[in-house]
């Protein structure tokens, strides 16, 4: 988490990172923020493991938020996973934007990034 | 002795006889007839005899008409048994009538439904060995349709029967193996690489980091990774070891030593937190089983009640045996955090799973405790209440000791 915010801090973009440690405490901030969609996020990068709600568990439940959010939210997954049945499981969620594995390159956040811009 | 084939075979020269006597030429041909009659006799005798399956014929009442050596081997028995039912049957050879009961119900869904009944029973032969035979029973009619006996045979099937019993036991092991390869590729491609990854990307900060203050900011970082990176390693070998170890020895190992054992290991922690622990091994005091197992999951089991105790009040953890018939049940109960079980019972024992906000929670514990159980055939199992409490419950096999 440490080295990841590091990362995207890294590239210089005037963008406000939110940091969350664990799936709980993300939903209940996205939950809080109701009708204030200037407030939602435009990129979630989220990892799968975490305490108490795993990323998987936040998949669901965001899921489920998801049409409430008036807003275009990109999510990547970063995981150090490289396990294949993980990314394969990601793509039943249409929430989930692209699987990044860990080490994420400075170039992707970047590009990510960018495309947010557009 | 075949009377039933006799009859027919005597039947089915009847009209020729009946011939002969009219052409008035009965005494030499009858005599030859009866020798022939009494060859025939022997050879289907000695075929039906020499067959390696048992075969019993039956009267529409269930009365023994035939058996062969297959069947039954003491001649003695086997003369008795002609014209008996399997009730006259046990009651002689001093056994219970739940064979006969059972023989006689699927003598009666044979005769009642006309079809073929199969089916496979286990008895002990004479020398106590238990043998499983397939039998088949099925109904033969005269030309009028009237039924005119049952014919059973059986077949051996022993050694398939425990060959089946070996493949179902390898099929189950196999199958506990492959998913403990599951989880294994699991802490391999996440647990151990989540280190490797975060040590790697710190390496390349601290290469690039311009200000000595910065990096040596990140070298602190490097330590509690470079930790968890042995602590998971250790727990993987100490895992794989459980597996290698279905040979584990068991033996008699007292609760009460057990504990006091974990209680040494956690007594500052115990001081800490003013913990109190309860005891009642009063039905089972000791239990057969790999002391190290034993030692490891009752360690795991107190030193989660104390890591996950309620922030409001000192822990209280009551650890109890109970007998259940041949199965012993350890229980662990706490007054901790408790865990939504709504929410997590799926997930409850699976690898890097955590459900509450602690520092040093790995998701290995459970996971490590329930493969210890499970590799002696036991099961576990949990009831909670979110912040009122936990119980553990552990079931084990049932070769167990006795309190004294």
């Amino acid at each position: 988490m440490y080295l990841t915010r590091r990362i995207i801090a890294s590239i210089n973009c005037p963008c406000q990172i939110n940091e969350f440690t664990d799936g709980e405490l993300a939903i209940s901030h996205l939950t809080s923020i109701g009708e204030r969609t200037e407030l939602l996020p435009d990129v979630i990068f989220l990892d799968l493991s975490m305490p108490v709600m795993d990323g998987w568990e936040f998949l669901k439940e965001y899921s489920e938020l998801k049409p409430k959010l008036k807003k275009d939210i990109a999510l990547f997954i970063v995981s150090s996973s490289i396990s294949p049945q993980e990314v394969e499981r990601s793509k039943g969620y249409r929430a989930v934007t692209d699987f990044l594995i860990k080490p994420v390159e400075k170039r992707k956040i970047i590009e990510i990034m960018d495309n947010v811009k557009l | 002795m075949i009377p039933f084939l006799h009859k027919l075979i005597s039947g089915k020269y009847r009209p020729l006889k009946r011939k002969d006597s009219r052409a008035g030429a009965e005494e030499p041909d009858h005599k030859l007839l009866m020798e022939q009659l009494d060859r025939q006799k022997a050879f289907y005798e000695n075929i039906l005899n020499k067959l390696p399956t048992d075969i019993a014929v039956f009267d529409p009442d269930h009365r023994y008409l035939f058996v062969n050596p297959g069947a039954i081997s003491n001649e003695e028995y086997r003369k008795f048994i002609i014209g008996k039912d399997d009730y006259e049957y046990a009651a002689y050879r001093n056994r219970p009538a739940s064979v006969a009961d059972m023989r006689r119900a699927k003598f009666l869904e044979a005769k009642n439904s006309g079809k073929e009944i199969r089916w496979e029973d286990t008895l002990p032969d004479p020398k106590g060995n238990m043998i499983t035979h397939l039998r088949r029973i099925y109904p033969v009619y005269d030309e009028h349709g009237e039924l005119s006996m049952v014919i059973g045979f059986g077949i051996d099937i022993t050694e398939r029967k425990k060959m089946e019993e070996k493949q179902a036991e390898l099929v189950k092991q196999l199958s506990a193996q492959n998913r403990q390869l599951t989880d294994f590729c699991s802490i391999v491609s996440h647990n151990l690489r989540a280190p490797l990854v975060n040590m790697s990307m710190l390496t390349d900060f601290i290469e690039s980091a311009q200000e000595p203050e910065e990096q040596k900011l990140l070298i602190t970082k490097l330590r509690p990774v470079i930790d968890n990176l042995h602590a998971t390693f250790n727990e993987l070998v100490e895992s794989i070891q459980i597996r290698q170890d279905l040979e584990i020895q068991r033996e008699d190992v007292c609760l009460g030593d057990c504990l006091q054992r974990t209680i040494d290991g956690l007594q500052t922690e115990i001081n800490k937190l003013g913990a109190k622990i309860e005891t009642d091994f009063t039905q089972v005091e000791v239990i057969n089983y790999p002391p190290q197992y034993l030692n490891s999951i009752v360690h795991n089991l107190v030193s989660n009640s104390l890591k996950y105790h309620h922030p409001g009040r000192p822990p209280l953890i009551s650890i109890k045996t109970r007998k259940e018939g041949e199965k012993v049940i350890l229980s662990v109960q706490d007054n901790g955090l408790g865990i939504d079980l709504v929410k997590h019972r799926e997930n409850f024992f699976k690898i890097g799973k955590v459900f509450h906000r602690h520092p040093n929670a790995k998701g290995f514990g459970l996971y490590m405790t329930k493969t210890q159980v499970e590799a002696m055939g036991g099961r576990i199992w949990v009831e909670s209440v979110p912040d009122e409490g936990s119980v553990f419950y552990i079931e084990f096999d049932n070769r167990i000791k006795q309190a004294s």
